[in-house]
This record gives structure tokens, C-alpha cells and sequence, in this order.
């Protein structure tokens, strides 16, 4: 059976509740003493307190929910009666909202107009119901009945206007270390590798078989920069102090590592700008030439904030396609269309995936090392770097490698998410990384075989990064997270203030709890969901092996190329600092597109006509789609929080397919075991339940 | 081979080996001889004629440099444009999908919607008669193909012959008798094959009628009757048809069948679907008179027992109008018209902006939203509901068709659908001749009603595809057989008229047999109704307040609960859900392919996994019999690993590299779309010659 899923983010039915009737008993006998009978259900977070709560039921969906809303100081959340008894995670991801995932609080009374509460705002009457929009584009309408609990919901209403107030980003912290106490999770062995050792850095490295490359340890102290890992790529004939002198003529000291090696050859590469107030001798210059050159003689620069939207944009996008997609949007339906538009959301998506889509090509076509540079190298690059990965590397398309690029490309690269999600209440709110998932989200529509991950894991990454329960998100450097698990002086730091269990045994550090521990938050049958059903591994993994002898003498560079407005363009040096150079940015950032034309990149780079797109390509690489009818709204995301948009959407053959498959085979294995004796009994169950034989 | 390997007019690269020649200007008269060839012989269906032709034409492909492109022959017959390239000769390159009369580089006459000239690098429209002959044709076609021709090394007699044979044939008024239909029947008489049992219901006997009324349980109050065979009463209507049981017979003498209610299709409640075409507009106060209380009567007879009541829904009215459905699609076409590809790029980030100025979509909304009011009638409040239009032939078919698709299971299968088509189009009167304007006669007509109706319903498939037993594949395919002249379905104004002109075709054709009730401009809208309804009639016609908070409340409702594939399906009409129809708008850009995805790829484990399901019912099927069934070879859906295209079936551009090898075999598994031509014969009852 298909389930339509309306609002929710997993398609999992609903479950019957069996404790139903006792639940309700217990509630209506002692009504009026909330502090002694409340909440008994709720598993705590250590150190998180129950501020407020009142029964409540769960409106805007059928069918309606009972259960209680609760205000913590850290979260909201809705508890559906007797669901903490059957749940195995601690987190409910349907109900849970984290205080700064709140986007807008509004208490509703009767017809009147809704009122909307601020930080400080006082509640002007008894609501009947409390709506909660989340800046993750959930929402969550809780109802109230009469029956004398009017005060109680009047209380929770204020208690998280309070909490809310009080929130901040310290507290978030407090939470996350504090979560580390409750991890009952058996393994030991983080679910993706963290980067945070070198041995994890050495065997990704041998995994992309990049054997031009070592693991550096210069910034092991955070000394070359706090923004960049403790480890990361460079040149193997490249020395330590040579990386130290050349990292410092880059802003914040970023300088080119390695992102990402093809098996074809080619490096990608990415990098900060260029310091242009340092002046470097030769012998710098000629190492940070060494760093980008990276043993290629063919180097192309790619401006990455070319032709992209800034971090206003893109904030200014997102704001305007949240408050379109709220439920109450006063957008009439056949204007739909050009306030979608009016976004530019949409806009933003499609530069970002032609960009990348360029870059893949450019990646592939030639060996050669390909830079990605930005100003800051935070957070263009690393989406830039991502999605390349992800439309040129097959391996990069399954659940496990998609993390590995998160956690190496934004994690440990330093993408400020505390900053860009709005955490830090600075103004420099930008999300990049929703950006990102969008663009993610754009393939695997374009490409639903291609991808071993599904929507709903999409969904749930989406809905992670304002979670305040690992370190992985919410931070801004990997330096500020190291610190916050107690990396550097493991045996010093006191972890777990208000927790009564377990001090780490021995000198083993429990290791801190990442996102990528789904279990904690998501149920057995929800990562389930995380896989795609339609997924084809892929079947020759015969990536022409273009190897380029490493060996070869570092020569200089015979081309270099800067690659900007959808064209390469020769430069005549690599660094700004030489004589003569007319600067990178200021000289080539304006000039409008040259080819207006379809002559894609494709094209010139493989010495195709133009009329043909999609050409033999290498195996492999896709080419997404960026025409304006290709790029679609993620309306599962984005429209959560309007039920009567909302609908099954995830090819319902194939769920109805799989589901009939599993019945099958469970009779047939029956079958099989059974002799032959009982063979009348056969064809009587066809209601089993079938068994997930994935 | 010519050209092969010849560098292109860019010179940017030296092109890969491929079927596509780089033709030099300078080379195509050295390589001439070589070209005639290699020339593919035309092929011509029984009773198609040559009429003009010209060698040496450029076929250039989406590009306007004019520079790459293929060299060959362009002809002109009495049913197509045909472009005969040396790349047809490649064997190995088979597309899947072929359509079995076109070929990829065919156009037929009817399909030609606009032709453009460029002359010294501008582009004109052509017709009439021509001064000067342009250096490139452009063809825009009605399936939404653009062809660019470049005859700058045309002989210069050529050019004049071919352009104006061309526009000739295709934008000059012609008489209906010159439709390639009768051509291609008279030739194709002798090889009258009957092909296999109709299970489309063709209603073009009373017993079909008869099935109809049975199936949907409305025979103990509608009756089908005969009055009109032979067309004695109405050339508009068809030659039977159902009206309610207590209506005398000799009412429907009265007016020529107007002001009767008909019925079209009966709910499970009992309640009906009904139409009625208006009175026309009447000066004269007496016939006013006469009319008003011939309605009245009418009125009274089907609002007594055992009939429900009954609401009435003029179409004229209050709804769109053909003229706002003429210029809306005219708009949208040309997003997709395009002809070269930076003009596509330039459109990009406006595209939602020009979508919606365009208006389709929202048309479309409107027309289901109709819909859904029509049902909540039916089905909530128990009454008949009656569609009150002039001719009750055009936005009538559309709703009336619609209510049915969403209602009735078996609209949604192949048949049902195409016996729907029948019913309400076909036998409905709907004006394809005059819709689609294939005789040219009058643009103003042409209006693509029909084509509204499968973008309606593609929008129903596309949100609940486990409801329909036919695929948006098919839906495109029987939008592009509305211009292929070798089927009469969609060839006539009216089954009298067909029925007339397809038996006497040898007898002299009375001049404009469709003229018979006088058109009037662009159905200027019938206040008369309003004016001839009875007091408690007008009562019916609701309150739009009250109408409005019904439809929201029965919308949500039925929302609100989970889907029955096999009950009632009522489609979302937010602004996100109404989409455009890509498949059949997109499927001639080659930019807009993407390589190893689209919807295809979701097919494909589709199909995989039924492969699996089968076979393993058929493993407990043995098991359970216990005796074994011969071994079936049925299971062969051979699969190598592919990368379609999202344009598939419909990417014909394929290069040789990337060439998918999808065996046909597994494609018949789809449904048998490929065989949809030979299917589509059954419609076509020249057999009765």
C-alpha cells in the first residue's frame, strides 16, 4: 500500500496505538497538576529541562493526532500519545523542533486574526491553537480542546516565546555535549570517516588513488589557519615549510590542496584568493606556482563566484521562497508561476549546476588541474567542489560516498554553517549548503536511477543542520568543533556536567556523536527509506585510466587557462605578483558571456559540432539539465507545510512494485521450506504483511 | 561517403567519424553526382503523388550558421514534405520509437503551421504568392518541430518550384474532397484487410449506444433512439444518440435537435451527465416566444420524477472562451517553437514568467476545476447536470469527457479512452476540420480544443499514473495523429459529414455540407438561455459564493483521504501542480536532453522489476498447479544496460556513440505503443468502401 505521506516527510503509515485508552484515563484523572503527571513519556536530552506542556492534538493532517506539545530549553516538540514507548531514537524527526529552527511562532483564537509572537511579545489571549513554522519549511498546528487546560496552553505558548528569547548559540553547544552522554550506539567507529586523523586523510587518499599527493601535517596546531583542517592534500614533492610560506600569501591562509583526484588523471583543486597586499619573493611565488601546477602542465583557474549569485542572493532567495511557500502565501494560483520566479531561487540553482556542470567537463575532457578559487573558499568552492564530484564520480553517488563529500568538502573545509544557517545572529545568514541540496536534489530528479540515496535522505539532511545534537553542523570552523569535543586536551576537559553516566573508560575518548548517526534521530524504517529503490550501481566502473606519469619533471605550466563566463581564457602567469599582471578578478569579472550560443563546453572540449549536446561521453559523467522547464521546485521540501499541496510523490509503481515483490518472495520462501504436505494452505495469504527483502 | 570527415564551417575541430556530413559550400558541386547516388528512393503510400521536388537542399540542424548540416532532396506530395538525407541509409541506426507513416524527417501537409522565409538574414512569413524566393526555409510544424531548409545551393528553378509548391499545398484553402484521405482510401480499397475485432466501442450503432446505457446503469431513464438515422433530423448530431426516456420523439423533430437534452453518461447514484445545444441567437420575438416555452416543457419533463434535479452549466457563459483558448496557445506554442538554440538560452530565466503570460496552464486549471464542480454536483449533491453550449461540440466535449475520465475507471483504460473519444468527440460532432483548420479555410477556427483535452488529462496521468492503463507516451502519439490524413477520425466536422463524404465519394460533394447551420463569428455568447430559463430554474444556477465554498470543501475533502486508483480521481489544481506537458513539448530539443535520466530511467526498474514479479508468480503458479506448464518464452525483456535519454522515445538525433541500444522487444512490453499506428487503423472505416 502506497502511502500518500500528505505533509509528512516519510511515507510511513501511521501507527495504531495500542495504550490508546490508558493514556487518555491517566490524563483525565489528574488534569490540573501538570508538574507531577506531565510529561512522564518525554526521554530527556541530559540537561534539557521541560519548561511548559499541555495535551494538545495535532491538526492540518489526517488523521488527527492527541498527544502533548512540550517546550524545552531546547527544542519544541509535539509528543503523539504513547509514542515514546515504541520509538527506538531519541529525537523525533516529525515533531522535534530545535528552538532556532523556529521561524515563526502564531497563536490562534477563534476566527480573528492570528497572532504572531515575537521574542518579547506578551500573548493577548488563550489560544485555541499554536502554529509553528519552521525555517526548515515544516510546519506543525497543534489544536487545543476545552475541558479546563486553557492555562496550560496559555503556559506553553509563553514558554517557548521565552525560550525562544533566550536561545543562543552557547546553548546549543551545551546541548551537543551534553548529548554525547546518551549515546547507547554500539559502534565505535564513526558511520563516515570524520577527517579529523590523519590515517582517515591517507585512506581516502589511497582510495582516490591520488599518488601525486600526501597527507600534510602543517596546520596540525591550526596555525597556518584555524578555517582549514588539521590535515588535508599537497603535492608529494612539495615540503611542509614550502606549504606554510606559500599558504600565507592566501587569504585566511588558504591555499590549493587537493579536493578531489579523477581517476582519469586530472586534480581538482581548491583554493582562497590571492593576498594581494603580500609580496612574496621568487622563491614563494615558485612554490605557490609548484601548489597550484600540482604536477600538471596544463592548468585551468576557475573564478568561482563568477556568474554564481553572492551570499546576499542567495539569502535574499531563500527568504522569499520561504515566505512563498508558507501556507498562508496570499499568492493567487495563476500567479504561482512568476512569484516562483520572482525567487530567483530557482535562478541560483540553475548557475550553480551549469557551473558545475562546466567544471566536470573540464575535469574530465583533459588531464590537467583544475583550481577552484573564491575569495573566501568557504562557500562557493565547496559546493562547486561537491557537485563536480558528484556529476563526474559514480562512487560519489551512493549514500556513503555523498557523506564522505559533505564532511570533507563543508565539514572539514570549514563552510561557517554556524554563521550561514544564522546561528550566530550575525548578518552574514547565507544557505549555501540548502543551496547545495537543492542542486543535489535537481540530479537525482534529472537522474532517478543514478543515485543511491533518495529524496528522503535529502530531506533528512535538509532538516539536520539547525539540529543542535552533534557537532557536525552548527559550527563555523573545524577548529571551534575540535575544541568543543575536547580534541586537544581530551584529558583536561570535563565532558558531562549534569550527566550521571558514563565517564569515558580509560583514556578512551568516546567518540562524539556526528550527524551521520541517523539512528539517533530517525527510526529503523525511516533510514530504510534513506535508500533509492530505483538505484542501478554501476556496472563497469572502466574510467579510461588516463594516468598521467606523476614522475614527470615540473616543468613550467605550458598552458594556463582562466576560466570565466562559460570560456577558457590564456593567461600569461599564474600569480598576481609578477609584473604586469592585470588583476584576475577585477579584468575578466564583467565581461559578458561570449557564446550566447549552445556551443556548450561539451562541445569544444571533445571538438563536437555544436548541435549536439550530449555526445559520447566518458562513462560516468552526467550532464544535468538546466533549461528553465528542467529545473523543478523540490516541492516535497519546500511546500512540507501545505498539506493540501502535498502529495505522494516518489514513483508510487515502484514502492507498489517493490511491496508485491516482497510478498512474493516471502510466499516462495515459505513455500520452499514447507513440504509439500501442507501445500492447501498456500494461496490463503495474501495479506501478509510483506517482508522487506531490502 | 561525402563529406565524411570534412572539417565544418567553424573549423574549430576536426569533427569524430559520424553519420552527420560537414558540407563545405564549395564541395557540394564537385560532390553532386555522388550525391544523386546515394539518394534514398521516396517511399509513397498507396495514392500519394509527387508533386514537386529540388536536390542539392541543406538540412540544417538547429544551428544558424547555416553551415552544418545534411545534404539531399526535399520533395513535396500530396501528403507530406519529406526530406531525403543520406542518413536514413544507415541501418544501424534505427530509433526505437518510429512512427510507422512519418518518418523522422516527414512532415505532413496538415502538420505545417507556419513558414518563414529568411531572406539576407531576416526572417518572413511566406504565403501567398512570392516575389522573391528566400535562401532558407523554416517550417514550424503543428507537433512542434521546427525543420530549417537552406536552399542557397539550390538550382534557382528548383527553389521557385519547391517554395511555392510548398506553400501552396500546405497554406492555400482546399476543398475537402482534396483531403489525402479519399486518395489514399480509393488506392487502398482492393487491400481491405479486416483487421481484428473493435474493442474500442465506435458508437455508430444503436446496440454500442445500448452497451453504454447498460454498463453505466442509465437504461431505466434514458433510452437510445434512432430518430435521426440517415441524418433526417440534424446534420450536427449523430445517428443515434440517448435522450431521457419521457421525452416525446417528435420534441426532438423540433429544432434540429436543439434545446433537447442528450445524454452522455450516467454516475453510479443515477444521476446524468447531460448536454444541449442553445438556441441561436433569435431576433424574432414570436420564434423567442415559440422556443421559451419548448424549453419550459422540456425543463418540465426531466425535472419530474424519476429524474433528479437538475443544474444547469452554460458553457458559453461563464466559462473560457474558444477565442481566449486560441490566442493562449498561439503564446505557448512559441516557448517551444524555437529556432536556434541561444533564443532557448535567452528565454531560460524568464521561462515561469512567460509561461504564465502565456495562460495555457491556467486554462487548463480552469477546465479541471470546472470538472471537479460538475462532479461534487454529481456525485454530493444527487443532481443531474445538464451543459448548456451553442453547438455543445467544443469546451462541452471537454468537460463532459473529463467528468468521465475522472469518474469512471474505465475512461482510464486504453479503450474505455478511446471509446470516450468516440463517444463524446467523434460522435459529439466536435469540428475537427474546422478545430485544426486542415482545409485552410478559416484561422480564425482553429482552435485546439482537442489538444486542451489531453493536456487535461496528461496532467490527470502525470499525478496518478497507477490509475491509467495508457502512458503520457501515448497521449503524445495520439496528439501528433490528429494531422496524419490517412485517418479519418479526426478528419471531419461531424459524423454526418463523413459518413457522407467517406460512402459518396463518388458522387459530386454538395459544396460545404458543414455549413448547413451558418457559423457566427466566434460563438458570440447566448444570453438567450438565461432569458428562456424557467423561475425555478434560475434558482439552480447557484449563487457563485455558495458554489465556491462546496467545491473547496469537497476538493479537501477528497484530499484528505488516501487515493483509490479505481474509484473517483480528482486532480490538484494548486499553482505548483499544473505543469507543463514536457514530453510532447520539449521531446525536438536536443538541449533539453539529458542523458541516462528523465523518466525513462524510472521505466526501466519498472520494468525490471514486473520481469521479476512475473516470473515469480508464474514460479508459484507451477508450484501450486503442481503440474507443469509448458515453458513460456514470454519472459524475454532483455535489457542491456542502456543510457536512455529523458527524451525518449522521441530522441531521434541520436548519435552513433551514444546510440541506446534499448531492444525493441522489451519496448512492446510498454504497452504497444509502438504498434499505436496500426491500431490507430481502427478508427479508420474505409473498409466500408
Amino acid at each position: 500500500m502506497w502511502w500518500g505521506g500528505r505533509g509528512r516527510s516519510f511515507n510511513i503509515p501511521p501507527q495504531k496505538e495500542p495504550e490508546m485508552g490508558s493514556m487518555q484515563v491517566s490524563r483525565m484523572d489528574e488534569p490540573r497538576s501538570p508538574q507531577t503527571s506531565s510529561c512522564p513519556a518525554l526521554r530527556c536530552l541530559p540537561g534539557e529541562r521541560v519548561l511548559a506542556w499541555a495535551p494538545g492534538v495535532r491538526r492540518g493532517l489526517e488523521p488527527e493526532l492527541p498527544g502533548t506539545l512540550m517546550c524545552t530549553n531546547l527544542r519544541v516538540l509535539f509528543c503523539p500519545q504513547g509514542w515514546q514507548a515504541r520509538q527506538d531514537s531519541v529525537l523525533n524527526s516529525d515533531y522535534d523542533f530545535s528552538l532556532s529552527n523556529i521561524g515563526r511562532l502564531e497563536a490562534v483564537n477563534g476566527p480573528g486574526r492570528p497572532q504572531i509572537l515575537r521574542p518579547g511579545s506578551l500573548l493577548k489571549f488563550i489560544p485555541d491553537e499554536i502554529l509553528i513554522h519552521g525555517r526548515d519549511f515544516r510546519l506543525l498546528r497543534v489544536g487545543f480542546g476545552d475541558g479546563g487546560l486553557e492555562p496550560l496552553a496559555f503556559r506553553v505558548a509563553m514558554a517557548i516565546v521565552q525560550a525562544r528569547e533566550q536561545n543562543s548559540p552557547a546553548q546549543h553547544y551545551e546541548g551537543m555535549i551534553l548529548s554525547k552522554a546518551c549515546c547507547g550506539l554500539g559502534s565505535r567507529e564513526p558511520p563516515v570517516p570524520l577527517l579529523e586523523t590523519p590515517e582517515d586523510w591517507e585512506a581516502e587518499r589511497r582510495r582516490q588513488g591520488a599518488r601525486g599527493w600526501r597527507v600534510s601535517t602543517v596546520n596540525e596546531r591550526f596555525d597556518v589557519s584555524t578555517s582549514l583542517p588539521r590535515y588535508f592534500w599537497v603535492p608529494r614533492r612539495t615540503l611542509d615549510s614550502e606549504v606554510r610560506k606559500a599558504f600565507s600569501h592566501f587569504h585566511q591562509g588558504r591555499g590549493p590542496r587537493l579536493s578531489w583526484h579523477h581517476p582519469g588523471g586530472s586534480d581538482l583543486l581548491r583554493s582562497s584568493g590571492f593576498y594581494e597586499a603580500s609580496d612574496p619573493n621568487r622563491e614563494d611565488i615558485r612554490a605557490v606556482e609548484l601548489l597550484l601546477q600540482a604536477g600538471h602542465s596544463d592548468i585551468v583557474l576557475v573564478d568561482a563566484v563568477d556568474e554564481l549569485p553572492t551570499l546576499a542572493d542567495i539569502q535574499l532567495a531563500h527568504l522569499r521562497l520561504r515566505a512563498l511557500c508558507l501556507p498562508d502565501a496570499t499568492v493567487a494560483e495563476e500567479k504561482w508561476l512568476s512569484a516562483l520566479e520572482g525567487t530567483r531561487w530557482l535562478d541560483h540553482v540553475r548557475s550553480c549546476l551549469r557551473k558545475a556542470s562546466d567544471i566536470s567537463v573540464l575535469v574530465t575532457s583533459r588531464v590537467r588541474s583544475v583550481v577552484l578559487q573564491e575569495q573566501s573558499d568557504r562557500d562557493l568552492n565547496g559546493l562547486l567542489s561537491s557537485l563536480v564530484q558528484l556529476l563526474s564520480d559514480p562512487g560519489a553517488r551512493t549514500l556513503h560516498g555523498l557523506q564522505t563529500i559533505v564532511q570533507r568538502e563543508w565539514v572539514a573545509s570549514g563552510h561557517p554553517f554556524l554563521t550561514r544557517l544564522g546561528g550566530s545572529g550575525g548578518s552574514e545568514e547565507a544557505p549555501v549548503f540548502l543551496l547545495f541540496l537543492d542542486c543535489l536534489w535537481q540530479l537525482l530528479h534529472q537522474f532517478p536511477s543514478e543515485f543511491e540515496f533518495s529524496e528522503f535522505f535529502l530531506l533528512a539532511l535538509h532538516d539536520s543542520v539547525r539540529v543542535p545534537d552533534t557537532p557536525t553542523f552548527l559550527r563555523d570552523t573545524p577548529w571551534e568543533r575540535g575544541k568543543q569535543n575536547g580534541q586537544f586536551s581530551s584529558y583536561t576537559q570535563v565532558y558531562t556536567p549534569g550527566s550521571p553516566q558514563a565517564p569515558p573508560v580509560g583514556d578512551l575518548v568516546p567518540r562524539p556523536l556526528t550527524v551521520w548517526d541517523w539512528s539517533l534521530r530517525y527510526s529503523h524504517q525511516q533510514i530504510l527509506q534513506f535508500y533509492n529503490p530505483c538505484y542501478e550501481p554501476h556496472h563497469s566502473d572502466s574510467c579510461s585510466s588516463r594516468e598521467q606519469p606523476t614522475s614527470v619533471a615540473p616543468g613550467p605550466p605550458r598552458s594556463i587557462f582562466l576560466f570565466s563566463r562559460g570560456t577558457l581564457t590564456p593567461l600569461n602567469q599564474l600569480c598576481p605578483w609578477r609584473d604586469g599582471f592585470s588583476s584576475l578578478m577585477s579584468s575578466s569579472r564583467w565581461l559578458p558571456r561570449h557564446n550566447t550560443s549552445s556551443d556548450s563546453l561539451a562541445d569544444q572540449e571533445w571538438g563536437l559540432p555544436p548541435h549536439w549536446g550530449a555526445s559520447p561521453l566518458p562513462p560516468g559523467l552526467l550532464l544535468p539539465g538546466f533549461l528553465g522547464p528542467q529545473i523543478r521546485l523540490w516541492r516535497r521540501c519546500y511546500l512540507r507545510g501545505r498539506p493540501e499541496v502535498q502529495r505522494g510523490l516518489s514513483a508510487p509503481t515502484i514502492s507498489g512494485l517493490l511491496d508485491e515483490l516482497a510478498l512474493l518472495q516471502g510466499l516462495l520462501r515459505t513455500w520452499s521450506s514447507r513440504s509439500s504436505t501442507s501445500d492447501h494452505t498456500k494461496t490463503k495469504d495474501p495479506d501478509t504483511p510483506p517482508t522487506p527483502s531490502r | 561517403m561525402l563529406g565524411k570527415g570534412v572539417g565544418g564551417g567553424s573549423g574549430s575541430k576536426a569533427p569524430k567519424p559520424s553519420f552527420v556530413s560537414y558540407v563545405r559550400p564549395e564541395e557540394i558541386h564537385t560532390n553532386e553526382k555522388e550525391v544523386a547516388e546515394k539518394e534514398v528512393t521516396l517511399h509513397l503510400l498507396p495514392g500519394e503523388q509527387l508533386l514537386c521536388e529540388a536536390s542539392t537542399v541543406l538540412k540544417c540542424i538547429q544551428d544558424d550558421s547555416g553551415q552544418h548540416g545534411i545534404c539531399g532532396k526535399l520533395v513535396c506530395t500530396d501528403f507530406k514534405i519529406a526530406f531525403l538525407g543520406e542518413e536514413s541509409t544507415l541501418d544501424d541506426n534505427e530509433p526505437q520509437f518510429k512512427n510507422k507513416v512519418i518518418g523522422e524527417n516527414d512532415i505532413t501537409l496538415h502538420c505545417v503551421d507556419q513558414i518563414y522565409g529568411v531572406f539576407d538574414e531576416k526572417k518572413k512569413p511566406l504565403f501567398g504568392q512570392l516575389k522573391k524566393y528566400p535562401e532558407k526555409l523554416i517550417i514550424h510544424c503543428k507537433d512542434l518541430r521546427v525543420f530549417h531548409f537552406c536552399l542557397r545551393y539550390t538550382k534557382e528553378e528548383e527553389v521557385k518550384r519547391i517554395v511555392s509548391g510548398i506553400i501552396h499545398h500546405t497554406q492555400a484553402p482546399k476543398l475537402l474532397k482534396r483531403l489525402f484521405l479519399f486518395s489514399y482510401a480509393t488506392a487502398k480499397q482492393n487491400s481491405t484487410a479486416t483487421g481484428p475485432p473493435h474493442q474500442t466501442v465506435m458508437f455508430d450503432t444503436i446496440k454500442d449506444w445500448h452497451w453504454e446505457l447498460e454498463r453505466t446503469k442509465g437504461n431505466i431513464k434514458y433510452k437510445a433512439v434512432n430518430a435521426n438515422e440517415d441524418y433526417k433530423v440534424c446534420e450536427k448530431l449523430p445517428a443515434y444518440f440517448v435522450v431521457p426516456v419521457s421525452l416525446p420523439e417528435e420534441d426532438i423533430l423540433c429544432f434540429q435537435g436543439r434545446g433537447i437534452p442528450i445524454w452522455c453518461w450516467s454516475c453510479h447514484n443515477g444521476c446524468a451527465l447531460l448536454k444541449m445545444s442553445a438556441f441561436p441567437k433569435e431576433q424574432d420575438e414570436s420564434n423567442l416566444q415559440i422556443q421559451k416555452a419548448f424549453l419550459d416543457g422540456i425543463y418540465k419533463t426531466i425535472h419530474n420524477p424519476p429524474y433528479e434535479t437538475l443544474k444547469t452549466e452554460d458553457l458559453s457563459n461563464s466559462f473560457i472562451s474558444l477565442q481566449e483558448i486560441q490566442t493562449s496557445y498561439s503564446k505557448f506554442k512559441q516557448l517551444f517553437l524555437i529556432d536556434n538554440s541561444s533564443e532557448f538560452w535567452d528565454t531560460d530565466v524568464k521561462w515561469f514568467s512567460l509561461l504564465e503570460n502565456s495562460n495555457w496552464l491556467d486554462i487548463i486549471r480552469r477546465c479541471l476545476k470546472k470538472a471537479i464542480e460538475v462532479i461534487e454536483c454529481l456525485e454530493v449533491q444527487n443532481t443531474n447536470v445538464l451543459l448548456i453550449e451553442e453547438n455543445a461540440s467544443d469546451l462541452c466535449c471537454i468537460i463532459s469527457s473529463l467528468v468521465q475520465v475522472m469518474m469512471d475507471p474505465y475512461c482510464r483504460t486504453r479503450f474505455g479512452f478511446q471509446s470516450l473519444i468516440q463517444k463524446e468527440w467523434i460522435m459529439g460532432g466536435h469540428c475537427f476540420l474546422d478545430r485544426c483548420n486542415h482545409l485552410r479555410q478559416n484561422d480564425k477556427e482553429e482552435v485546439p480544443v482537442f489538444l486542451l483535452f489531453l493536456d487535461c488529462v496528461w496532467q490527470l496521468v502525470q499525478q496518478y499514473p497507477p490509475a491509467f492503463e495508457f502512458t503520457e507516451t501515448y497521449l503524445t502519439v495520439l496528439s501528433d495523429s490528429l494531422y496524419i490524413p490517412i485517418f479519418s477520425t479526426f478528419f471531419f466536422n461531424s459524423p454526418y459529414q463523413k459518413d457522407a463524404n467517406v460512402h459518396q465519394r463518388q458522387l459530386s460533394l454538395p459544396l460545404n455540407p458543414n455549413k448547413s447551420s451558418p457559423k457566427r463569428g466566434f460563438f458570440e455568447t447566448d444570453h438567450l438561455i438565461k432569458n428562456l430559463l424557467g423561475k425555478r430554474i434560475s434558482k439552480l444556477i447557484n449563487s457563485s459564493d455558495e458554489l465556491h465554498d462546496n467545491f473547496r470543501e469537497f476538493y479537501d475533502n477528497w484530499h484528505s483521504k488516501i487515493v483509490d486508483y479505481h474509484g473517483l480521481l480528482l486532480p490538484h489544481i494548486e499553482g505548483p501542480e499544473i505543469k507543463v506537458w514536457a514530453q510532447r513539448c520539449l521531446r525536438w530539443i536536443p538541449e533539453a536532453q539529458i542523458l541516462g535520466g528523465g523518466p525513462v530511467a524510472i521505466m526501466n526498474k519498472v520494468l525490471e522489476m514486473m520481469e521479476e514479479v512475473q516470473s515469480l508468480q508464474k514460479k508459484i503458479d507451477e508450484k501450486h498447479n503442481s503440474l507443469m506448464t509448458p515453458p513460456l518464452d514470454g519472459l524475454s525483456l532483455l535489457r542491456k544496460p542502456a543510457r536512455l535519454s529523458s527524451l525518449f522515445p522521441f530522441a531521434l538525433l541520436q548519435r552513433h556513440s551514444s546510440k541506446p541500444v534499448l531492444p525493441t522487444n522489451s519496448w512492446k512490453t510498454l504497452g504497444d505503443e509502438e504498434d499505436l499506428a496500426k491500431q490507430e487503423d481502427e478508427f479508420v472505416d474505409l473498409g466500408d468502401l
